[in-house]
């Protein structure tokens, strides 16, 4: 698998520039972009489950709470949604000359790779401003972000898959994400559900990811390492089977995109 | 295969099917993802052959010819060549590094401009980053787009896009051209040059595929050519 991405590094280089190239083409603000999608919807949040809701941050400062579980979050979503059309934008070039296809849609997460990042200096000044002290537990947002891209990635390459056969999908990604935020814990802590209900919702990777992410971060809590173990396992696993499924497929897009 | 074949097709065929049928592919896909066997069915109602049972060798620095009526396959022989499709049965067999000239200018992007799509392209053929820039000059002064190299490649004209696409593509120094029906488009001038250009890639040694209806190019160009019959 590895070998079919090195044997094209340049090219997948070169999608990684264009993406970047035309996402601010024509644009007035350009850059900021990045930010105003997260930040508009923390302040949403804060009216919102803050003062309209009164739900729960476990003590922590609100607009801090939301933005730390709004930037894994938006990273996954708008990185979903741009991927399941991204092949078949790409149809003229499917149909014409080969190359490894999954370079169409790591090219595409990039670019949320690249305002994940934006996002993350943010999140940087806001623990300053609200003076949460930098422990050596805030270092494991690293393998956490980690799992992140390599979920993200997975869910993006079955997808695009299916939206080669099915356009439903993008016709149901709408719902799909807004059913997945309510199911990810990006404006509540999995603090305050039930052991039941815990244990539904953790079925979920991004609960586990979003929820220890802000953890490490804001709360200064460590995270369990058996419980890492396994998601990591679990995370790793169903990469190797999403991109096993997509290379398999990948053989027909032509013919049917 | 020995070492001197570029293109090797043994007993190919391709089955394509007439009406909106993904929902089978998509189920037949997803089984043989799980039991690891690939064998294709009997022909459905709906499927065709749009190429049976084809055999042949090309040597490298070969020129052949594909001539034939409209849906005898010619095509879909040269996706079969450029991997971007797969046989249903037989084995298709490459060596070397593949450019097709087939409707050029078709993996622009419209919003960017000539320069950064002469990157763009230019890796998709399969070149790499530092390729690209040595041959730049040499892709622009080709073109002769050098005053709309900054411009946006959704400004240009058709005939500026085929410009750029095969100038690109000709100095990819790929190993095997495909080449579809180009020579008919682009102006008088252009025409003469790119049929020269093609001219050279043979004194190159590069192997060459050429798809077109006018007996007389091919005969100029080819040392072979292939005849097709459109299946039933």
């Amino acid at each position: 698998m590895l070998k079919r991405l090195t044997n094209f590094r340049d090219l997948f280089f070169v999608f990684v520039w264009r993406e970047l190239l035309i996402r601010y083409k024509q644009t007035a603000i350009g850059m900021l972009w990045a930010l105003i999608q997260p930040l508009s919807m923390m302040i949403l949040f804060v009216v919102v489950f803050g003062l309209v809701l009164n739900i729960t941050t476990n003590g922590c400062p609100r607009a801090l709470f939301y933005f730390a579980g709004l930037v894994p979050w938006t990273f996954f979503s708008a990185s979903v949604n741009a991927s399941i059309n991204s092949l078949t934008d790409h149809r003229d070039l499917i149909t014409k000359i080969y190359f490894p296809r999954e370079i169409i849609i790591f090219s595409r997460i990039s670019v949320f790779i690249s305002d994940f990042f934006i996002s993350i200096v943010l999140l940087t000044g806001m623990l300053f401003f609200y003076k949460i002290p930098f422990t050596l537990n805030s270092l494991w947002a690293i393998p956490l972000s980690a799992l992140l891209f390599l979920f993200t990635a997975s869910i993006c390459l079955l997808f695009g898959t299916i939206n080669v056969y099915y356009r439903d999908v993008r016709l149901a990604s709408g719902f799909l994400l807004q059913a997945w935020f309510f199911a990810s814990p990006v404006f509540y802590s999995i603090d305050t559900v039930s052991l039941k209900m815990k244990f539904l919702l953790f079925l979920n990777p991004l609960t586990y990811i979003i929820e220890n992410f802000r953890r490490v971060l804001i709360e200064e809590r460590g995270i369990v390492p058996w419980q890492f173990a396994v998601e990591t396992g679990f995370v790793i696993a169903f990469f190797i089977i999403a991109y096993k499924f997509f290379i398999h497929f990948e053989r027909s897009f032509a013919d049917v995109i | 295969m020995s070492s001197d074949t570029a293109i090797c097709f043994d007993k190919v065929s391709k089955v394509f099917s007439k009406g909106h049928n993904q929902h089978g592919t998509l189920r037949e896909g997803i089984m043989s993802f799980f039991s690891g066997k690939d064998k294709p069915g009997p022909l459905k109602d709906n499927q065709f052959f749009a190429i049976k049972n084809l055999s042949f060798l090309v040597q490298k620095g070969q020129s052949i010819g594909l001539y034939g009526p409209n849906g005898s396959g010619k095509s879909t022989l040269l996706k079969l060549v450029a991997n971007v499709i797969a046989p249903t049965r037989g084995k298709v067999g490459v060596t070397g590094r593949i450019a097709p000239l087939i409707e050029l200018g078709a993996g622009f992007h419209p919003d960017l401009n000539g320069l950064e799509n002469i990157y763009m392209n230019g890796a998709i053929l399969g070149m790499t980053i530092g390729e690209i820039k040595s041959k730049t000059d040499q892709i622009i002064e080709y073109s002769g787009l050098s005053d709309f190299i900054s411009t946006p490649v959704k400004k240009y004209s058709s005939g500026m896009n085929l410009r750029l696409g095969f100038s690109i593509a000709i100095h990819s120094d790929a190993d095997i051209y495909l080449i579809d029906e180009i020579l008919a488009v682009g102006d008088e001038e252009f025409k003469i040059k790119s049929f020269n250009s093609i001219k050279d890639l043979l004194e190159q040694n590069k192997t060459l595929l050429i798809v077109s209806h006018s007996m007389e190019r091919l005969s100029q160009l080819t040392d072979k050519i292939i005849f097709l019959k459109k299946q039933d």
